[in-house]
């Protein structure tokens, strides 16, 4: 793997003091200059500005050096900048290793043991250095074109930016009807638009873009190809009609559905005055009585309970799993400015029916919805707060006036006991992902513990699945409210379009590479291999025999190095991670940089 | 390198993940949050990459103790933790056989902000060695 002769030049950075107040970074220099295969090492107070990045361009140009170890702050700081310095130097940014000697040495020891350690982290990464590579990133054509799994807002949205960006859109919903979650609200919180006039909109716009494709009613069911060239094949669950669908990318918006009680749980299924918050948005949405007091179903509400956190932030021990043993331990965060929304809507429409809500903790964290709970006092709706361990229970009411009693310890009044009657009791359920285990398996697309979709990094890469070309949007990632699902659509949509703008797409080169003298085609690395069709056993003609020997696409392999822990003959690595790198780097450290 | 330095018998290798563990290390980091200096950090895509016998040849080499800080089930390689952990288990049957301590070997998740976390392990894994040195084993 390694070229002879490196010359490895190290660039060690003061960081203004952030480094050389605790690590001695000339003696380190002077320790660094004498270890083999470092043609040179020098210092900058700051490794990053243009004098320091013009340092490496200068060596590199003149053929001093022609491997490159920077030891500043993290890689996720300047790792970018320092590739793009070699990069404009003329050589390949492949060869480059980076030392953390700042968050990982001098932001965490002092003194002699700070120098210390930073000497041999440089040692190892000098190690690894010397084992690296040109590389070149992996050119693939792609398609520019992309399907949209979901037809909610998200995928909606998602639809409309990219299409508007001249890539062509599918748009797949497996329902008869577009428009997912937000055909079951009313007035959006905080804002108080109606639902119905925002999805019209958007709809309009995406049924009469000549980009976008739409198909309603069906089913995927197959997903093959890579980045760039995926290939769906669904059918519409009607009249069984198969389409293929060829794409560049695509974009999960598979949404999510709402908690379902189980029989008895805060009365549920046991009384009918016992409802959800979606069964009663609708009613709402529909309501046109006239009057002072609220009707449900023709029946006069002269008082109701809203009970917050229904199969939301459950606590094992406390809370009933599911069948499958599921417990959603998460907040749904879009329950509690729902259920303020819904109460200033009945106070101030129906001034005689009165509220009481019943929550755990008020959660109204997003713009404007802090004024719906300040809004909601106004409107003299009563809080009540309950522990997670004392439920309120809904019990029929032993007066005839009211169908139910909700008894409740209120922890704002020291845990008294309080009674409260009740014509209706609304439960705010929460958010579950809608379940897509099936095409997340199609996909190999990773899933949460709590069933959600997991992107990359929650704030690093953020609508970016490990598979490259492969998005989320929307409430299969987490719960969210309208807007925040039309953000990260557009943050989606973005990606996507930037994936897809130049037709070819060029991919990070760190994935698996066979040495084919030494492969002798057994086949554990295809066994390993975690992405169906990233490695394969090929049969090749070696001078008249057929051998058999693995073979790598490029595009489909994820680089996390399952095969090359169970390759016999060490004939298949990752380039830029190579195994062999890191026992030289365990070497280094061993010998404290001595032997390097 | 000068002989000034001091060459430290227990080492700790710790296997971080670039997209978790690695920048959980940095933000102990960017908290100044102080621990052993005996502790190596390589930042890996995978701990799945390593086969039985890089743990077993660590040992050789003389580290104490090796942790692996993986994204736990939140692993963004569908099925790499699975394969990880059952990986481990087997260098786990082969540092019995071989009367390596297992416990010079952990197996833990850390995210990108469990500082408290990663601190504990760190310090677990330091006291571990310092009481029991490190592995006696022929190269």
């Amino acid at each position: 793997m390694s070229e002879k002769n490196q010359n490895v030049g190290v660039y060690i950075c003061y960081c203004g003091g952030n480094i050389s107040d605790h690590v001695d970074v000339e003696e380190v220099r002077n320790r660094v200059e004498k270890m083999p295969g470092v043609a040179l090492a020098r210092t900058e107070m700051f490794m990053c500005s243009d004098p320091g990045q013009e340092m490496i361009i200068e060596d590199l140009k003149s053929g001093k050096i022609d491997r490159v170890v920077v030891a500043s702050c993290a890689p996720s700081l300047h790792e970018t900048t320092f590739r793009d310095a070699i990069n404009r130097a003329g050589s390949n940014p492949f060869i480059y290793e980076h030392a953390n000697i700042r968050e990982q040495v001098s932001w965490v020891h002092h003194g002699d043991t700070a120098t210390d350690k930073a000497s041999v982290l440089i040692a190892s990464a000098t190690a690894k250095a010397k084992q690296l590579k040109p590389l070149d990133p992996i050119r693939v054509e792609a398609k520019k074109h992309t399907t949209i799994i979901g037809g909610g807002i998200a995928g909606i949205k998602a639809a409309l930016d990219i299409a508007q960006t001249g890539i062509d859109v599918t748009l797949v919903e497996k329902s008869p009807i577009l428009g997912g979650q937000l055909n079951n609200l009313d007035r959006l919180a905080p804002s108080g638009e109606k639902a119905s006039e925002v999805l019209q909109e958007l709809l309009d716009q995406v049924l009469n873009h000549k980009g976008i494709t739409i198909h309603t009613d069906c089913k995927i069911q197959d997903v093959t190809g890579y980045v760039g060239n995926f290939s769906l094949d669904i059918v519409t669950k009607s009249d069984n009609k198969k389409l293929t669908i060829d794409t560049g990318a695509i974009v999960m918006a598979t949404g999510s559905v709402s908690y379902m009680p189980f029989e008895g749980e805060y009365g549920f299924g046991r009384h009918e005055q016992v409802i959800t918050l979606k069964d009663l948005i609708p009613i709402l949405k529909e309501n046109k009585s006239a009057g002072s007091v609220l009707k449900v179903n023709g029946k006069t509400i002269k008082n109701m309970v809203m009970i917050h956190c229904v199969g939301s932030r459950q606590i094992p021990g406390i809370h009933q799993p599911k069948e499958n043993g599921q417990l959603n331990e998460y907040c749904s965060r879009t329950c509690c400015a729902a259920m303020l929304n819904v109460s200033n809507q009945i106070r101030e429409n129906f001034p005689e029916t009165g509220i009481y809500e019943m929550y755990r903790d008020i959660r109204t964290y997003g713009r404007g919805q802090e004024e719906l709970y300040n809004q909601a006092s106004k409107n003299k709706v009563i809080f009540m707060r309950y522990e997670a361990d004392a439920q309120p229970e809904i019990i029929p009411s032993p007066k005839p006036d009211y169908p139910l009693q909700v008894k409740i310890k209120d922890s704002l009044t020291f845990n008294e006991e309080m009674e409260i009657p009740a014509d209706l009791v609304v439960l705010a359920t929460g958010i579950e992902p809608d379940d897509v285990s099936g095409l997340a398996s199609m996909l190999k697309l990773p899933i949460g513990t709590d069933k959600f979709l997991l992107e990359v990094h929650p704030k690093l890469r953020p609508v970016e699945f490990p598979i490259t070309g492969v998005f989320l949007a929307g409430t299969c990632q987490a719960p969210m409210d309208t807007g925040e699902a039309c953000n990260a659509a557009g943050a989606a949509a973005v990606k996507a379009s930037a994936l897809l703008s130049k037709g070819y797409i060029e991919l990070d080169p760190f994935v698996a590479e066979v040495d084919t003298d030494k492969c002798q085609g057994h086949g554990a690395c295809v066994e390993a291999c975690l992405k169906e069709g990233a490695l394969e056993l090929i049969e090749v003609n070696i001078e008249g025999k057929i051998h058999k020997k693995a073979r790598v696409t490029a595009a489909l392999c994820l680089g996390c190095g399952a095969c090359a822990a169970v390759c016999p003959e060490k004939a298949i690595d990752i380039n830029g991670w190579a195994l062999k790198q890191y026992e030289d780097m365990v070497d280094a450290i061993v010998s404290d940089g001595f032997t390097v | 390198m000068s002989p000034q330095a001091k060459k430290e018998q227990n080492k700790i290798l710790i296997l971080a993940t670039e997209t978790c563990a690695y920048p959980g290390a940095d933000s102990v980091g960017q908290a100044h949050s102080t621990y052993p200096a005996n502790t190596y950090i390589l930042r890996v895509r995978a701990p799945v990459l390593f086969p039985e016998s890089f743990y077993i040849d660590c040992f050789k080499k003389g580290i104490s103790g090796i942790i692996v800080m993986s994204c736990g089930e939140e692993c963004p390689y569908e099925g790499a933790y699975k394969a990880l952990a059952k990986r481990l288990d087997s260098v786990y049957k082969k540092m019995k056989k071989m009367e390596i301590d297992i416990k010079r070997l952990r197996l833990t998740a850390i995210c990108t902000v469990c500082n408290r976390a990663f601190l504990n392990e760190v310090k677990q894994m330091d006291q571990l060695i310092r009481e029991i040195g490190p592995p006696q084993l022929m190269v």
